[in-house]
């Protein structure tokens, strides 16, 4: 830190260094005079003797070390004043430097949030999810006799236990609202090593009882949201669905689950699941869900997390957490009787999985996506780079003279080019500074645009030194890519060249030395531009296909509801009632033509899947490929959706509780169950003999969405399954589905007040949530075309120009030789064709393998889709010669006598 | 300016400069005499190498210096020797003789 020292003191200790040659030189010519000199023979020796105060003055300088720095600050000084001089330019630079560094930041900012950053929690490295492995998915759900076997097993290791995010109706004096909730062991906080923000979290007194204490704690977000941090909420009593509990404190700031991309807003103890009606994603086999959960060992419900410290993860712990797993997997081998069945239960093993990044639903739709994003990004920047780059050697050549100038005077290459470089770098600085500010804003915008609904999804985006870091090492990096190569070409120039020619010449094409690097710049710029425009026709024709995909039911004319009976205290007794009297209110509102209901409903991600499917006169089927999902429906359900019946009939009143259960199959299912088998009239079920009767076959329909797999499907009749209660409620309606909506759901309050109802819209809008990111990938895709179709245009465009002006005289000597101007608009553009050609075939090779590699998401084409790979080829083209006309015909007016008179 | 006198090998002058200042603390001018006077003025100091090197050994920490007024009033920059700048000294002087020694064999026996 010395010589920063030095360089903040650099005026004072230039002034004591003058100050102490000014005192030796006094002291000589006191001496002179003593020796009998005049005093002012005596100064003019002393001066003679000393030589000249420059010299010394420069050498001490570098003895001080600091020389660089001061070449550096003269650099930046100097750029700076030659970037003022030219206004036009360096905002054109700084502002396209700020969109493409701030776009690959801002890519960076959501990446790094969604896969790279460790959780808030203390260690978080130690964490481990435990996950049952040997099926296809990862399996992190547990029972709650499961997670007490491990802590009995290995005791000396920390587990602590979270139900999946529910949501949850919370009130405090007041209307109540829908909120995301999760239950979690006593210890969690403890075990994650989350400490509170104010008051306290759980321990484990709070989870010793079944059915105990009525407490919550809040997350730091909803209290500042809700309650806008006042400490007095800690101590109050609120309502979780409808359950009196206390607020006992605020998890510390930052934390918000181990959820990334999911706004948790409250924690609750694990042991109130039933009080709380907390019937979270689960897996029961053998098991009453409405009795608590905790005690029942076929309900597997918790993700389980454990502590490994360092000096324990390579020991026999882990095996030791192996055979607890394996000794409960195989008393639940012995229970089955059918050996295959038992071999498939047996498969399961337990698996350790870092848990440093937490869950998230996100990172696996989105990881793939945002690769493409940052790659394309990066292929934007890119082309501003090679953009800038044949800028900088354009405006270069222009100012040879000055070079030639600097370089006959004795600047060495070296400065020379050390000057150039610290120009580029210095726009970089001033853009990679617009950046950061391009980054927050993008990123933000990013999250918005990846939601499904209008809510951004909320991923905390920390503004720290990560980012920062980020924008510093793209800024510079851009900065030597744009800037080096041009600084070694110009201060190549030769000495004499630029200063005798003055800088118009004229120069037949074949001795050229630099317009070949340019047109490389060129021929870059064109090339990447054509590999992004593939990418965004691309994706742009994958969204057109998906929302063009037909669905299987009526999309506009379908209203959906969405309410939380359970939560809203409605038990399975007042069910039926509520459900006539709902459905009555919608038969009621204008326009509806017919009304009905559904469990888990049609383009909602939620889903009831089972496993073990007996089917009448079949052996067993065993394995994930033969799970079989279903739904509850009322009655008018296809009619309502519009979903045609291909063989069969509907439920009818008559089936009912007391008659034989019968169900309805989509076609997916016949033809994977039933084969060549007609299966109406036939049984399947999940005992023996199989409880269904099939009655009916309907069309397949893309119930999880269009582009998305059809699954087996079996529709049920709500009728004859009292325990199931129905969160949806469908209406066709005739007049305009929006008003129908808003008048639906002002009927369904009216109908019944406590009911708390989530949302009323069309399919047509859940249709589009289910393809919000192929929505996403086709907005953003087609906007980097775009912005790299503009950039390598204006390239084209700047480079034309400036070669035509170069030409003049050439061009005005063709003319006057008796050149046509329609020979010498075909020359420049003929040089242009040529140039872009060159790109598209480079960029059509390019493109073919990238295409390959984002197969995975695109939809409805092929990786070397010919009619994608021709649009794009077409509109590069078109935009191309449109760039380069201009210039054409400016060459073609060229005025031969002026041409040649600028000699 | 007499140019007969001999130059001053070169990174010899900071050693001497250490020298010199060994013997108690001196501004510029005074050293450049010292050097002068005790070399019977067969060493010259140039002053273009003078001030540059009394920073350079200032940087190393191997002088340090402070402002001071002489009696006649004029403000001067005394340098003084630093514990470190005493132990270069020795280092160099001791360096010095073994190379003055072995120059000395040469010149003796290489006859």
């Amino acid at each position: 830190m010395r010589w920063l020292m030095r360089l903040i003191r650099r005026n004072r200790l230039e002034d004591e260094l003058d100050r102490e040659l000014a005192s030796h030189v006094e002291a000589e010519i006191e001496r002179l005079i003593a020796d009998g000199l005049t005093p002012s023979e005596a100064r003019r020796q002393a001066l003679a003797a000393f030589g000249g105060f420059e010299p010394i003055r420069e050498r001490a300088r570098e003895a001080r070390g600091t020389q660089w720095i001061e070449h550096l600050w003269q650099d930046i000084r100097y750029g700076a004043r030659v970037l003022r001089k030219s206004p036009g330019f360096t905002l054109a630079a700084v502002g396209s430097l700020a969109i493409a560094i701030g776009a690959n930041a801002a890519m960076f900012s959501v990446t790094d949030a969604l896969l790279f950053r460790p959780l808030p929690v203390e260690r978080p490295r130690e964490l481990v999810f435990l996950n049952r492995a040997g099926y296809d998915e990862p399996t992190l759900r547990f029972s709650y006799p499961a997670l007490q076997r491990f802590r009995q097993g290995v005791p000396e290791v920390p587990f602590a236990a979270h139900t999946s995010i529910a949501r949850t109706l919370f009130s405090v004096d007041g209307p109540s609202e829908l909120v995301l909730g999760q239950l979690v062991t006593g210890d969690w906080f403890d075990v994650l090593g989350v400490r509170a923000e104010a008051g306290r979290v759980f321990t484990a007194a709070d989870t010793r009882e079944l059915g105990g204490k009525p407490v919550v704690v809040l997350s730091d977000d909803f209290w500042m949201r809700r309650f806008a941090r006042d400490p007095a909420v800690i101590g109050r009593t609120v309502t979780i669905n409808r359950v009196p509990v206390t607020v006992v404190g605020i998890a510390a700031r930052g934390f918000a689950g181990l959820t990334i991309g999911t706004r948790l807003d409250c924690w609750l103890p694990l042991t109130m699941q039933q009080e709380l009606r907390f019937y979270t994603n689960n897996s029961a086999e053998d098991a009453d869900p409405r009795k608590p959960w905790l005690p029942q060992d076929g309900i597997s419900f918790l993700t389980v997390v454990a502590r490994l410290p360092d000096g324990i993860a390579h020991t026999a712990v882990p095996a030791r957490m192996a055979a607890v797993h394996r000794q409960s997997v195989d008393s639940q081998a012995e229970k089955q009787f059918d050996p295959e069945r038992r071999a498939f239960v047996r498969r399961e093993y337990l698996e350790l999985m870092p848990a440093w990044r937490g869950q998230s639903p996100l990172r696996e739709t989105f990881t793939k996506p945002l690769q493409v994003l940052m790659g394309m990004t990066a292929l934007v920047l890119l082309i501003g780079c090679a953009n800038l780059a044949s800028l900088i050697l354009a405006r270069g050549t222009a100012r040879s003279r000055e070079l030639s100038l600097r370089l006959s005077l004795g600047a060495g290459r070296g400065r020379i080019v050390r000057q150039l470089t610290t120009e580029s770098l210095l726009l970089a600085g001033l853009g990679g500074l617009a950046a950061v500010a391009v980054a927050r804003w993008g990123a933000d915008g990013l999250l918005k645009l990846a939601a499904t609904t209008r809510v951004p999804i909320p991923l905390s985006l920390p503004f720290d030194w990560r980012l920062i870091t980020f924008a510093a090492a793209a800024s510079l990096l851009t900065g030597l890519a744009f800037g080096l190569m041009p600084a070694l070409r110009l201060s190549r120039a030769g000495l004499v060249d630029g200063l005798k020619a003055g800088s118009r010449v004229t120069s037949s094409s074949g001795r050229e030395t630099r317009v070949p690097f340019g047109r490389v710049l060129i021929i870059a710029q064109v090339t990447l531009a054509l590999t992004l425009l593939v990418g965004a026709v691309a994706f742009v024709r994958t969204f057109k296909n998906l929302l063009s995909e037909q669905t299987g039911f009526e999309r506009e004319q379908v209203v959906s509801a969405r309410f939380e009976p359970v939560l809203a205290g409605f038990g399975k007794e007042q069910w039926p009632a509520l459900s006539e009297r709902l459905l009555d209110a919608a038969q009621r509102v204008p326009g509806v033509r017919s009304a009905s209901l559904g469990m888990t409903g049609t383009l909602t991600g939620v889903m009831r899947i089972g496993g073990g499917i007996v089917v009448e006169g079949q052996p067993p089927h065993v394995g994930p490929e033969w799970t079989l999902r279903e739904e509850q429906v009322g009655d008018d359900f296809f009619a309502t959706m519009g979903m045609a019946l291909v063989r069969g009939r509907d439920f009818r009143r008559t089936d009912g509780a007391g008659t034989q259960s019968v169900a309805v199959i989509n076609e997916t299912m016949a033809k994977r169950f039933f084969g060549d088998v007609d299966p109406i009239g036939r049984h399947f079920g999940y005992g023996s003999p199989p409880e269904f009767e099939v009655i009916g076959i309907v069309r397949d329909a893309r119930v999880d969405g269009p582009g998305r797999p059809v699954p087996s499907l079996a529709y049920l009749l709500l009728r004859q399954h009292p325990d199931d209660i129905a969160n949806y409620l469908y209406v066709r309606v005739t007049s305009a589905p929006d008003t129908a909506a808003n008048t639906l759901r002002a009927a369904l309050s009216s109908a019944e007040p406590g009911l708390a109802i989530r949302e009323v819209t069309t399919l047509d809008e859940l249709t589009g949530r289910t393809v919000a990111r192929e929505r996403l990938m086709s907005q953003l895709t087609s906007g980097f075309g775009l912005l790299a179709l503009a950039v390598a245009a204006l390239g084209l465009y700047a480079t034309i120009s400036y070669s035509v002006v170069r030409r003049t005289s050439e061009l005005g000597v063709r003319l006057a030789l008796g050149a046509s101007p329609g020979s010498v608009r075909w020359l420049v553009l003929r040089e242009t064709l040529l140039v872009v050609g060159a790109g598209c075939v480079i960029g059509l090779l390019l493109a073919v393998p990238a295409l390959r590699y984002v197969g995975t998401l695109l939809f409805g084409l092929s990786p070397g889709d010919p009619v994608t790979l021709a649009a794009a080829t077409a509109v590069l083209l078109s935009v191309s010669i449109l760039a380069a006309l201009i210039p054409a015909m400016r060459a073609a007016r060229t005025d031969p006598i002026r041409a040649l008179r600028t000699e | 300016m007499p140019s007969d006198r001999s130059d001053l090998l070169q990174g010899t002058l900071d050693m001497l400069i250490l020298k010199v200042l060994n013997r108690g603390p001196l501004h510029g001018y005074a050293i450049a005499q010292r050097i002068g006077a005790i070399s019977r003025a067969l060493l010259q100091v140039p002053q273009g190498s003078l001030y540059p090197a009394l920073h350079r050994l200032e940087n190393k920490r191997l002088l340090s210096a402070a402002w001071a007024r002489t009696p006649s009033g004029r403000d001067v920059k005394v340098y003084r020797l630093t514990t470190q700048g005493r132990r270069q000294l020795s280092e160099e002087v001791a360096d010095w003789e073994r190379l003055a020694e072995a120059i000395r064999l040469i010149l003796q026996t290489a006859e």
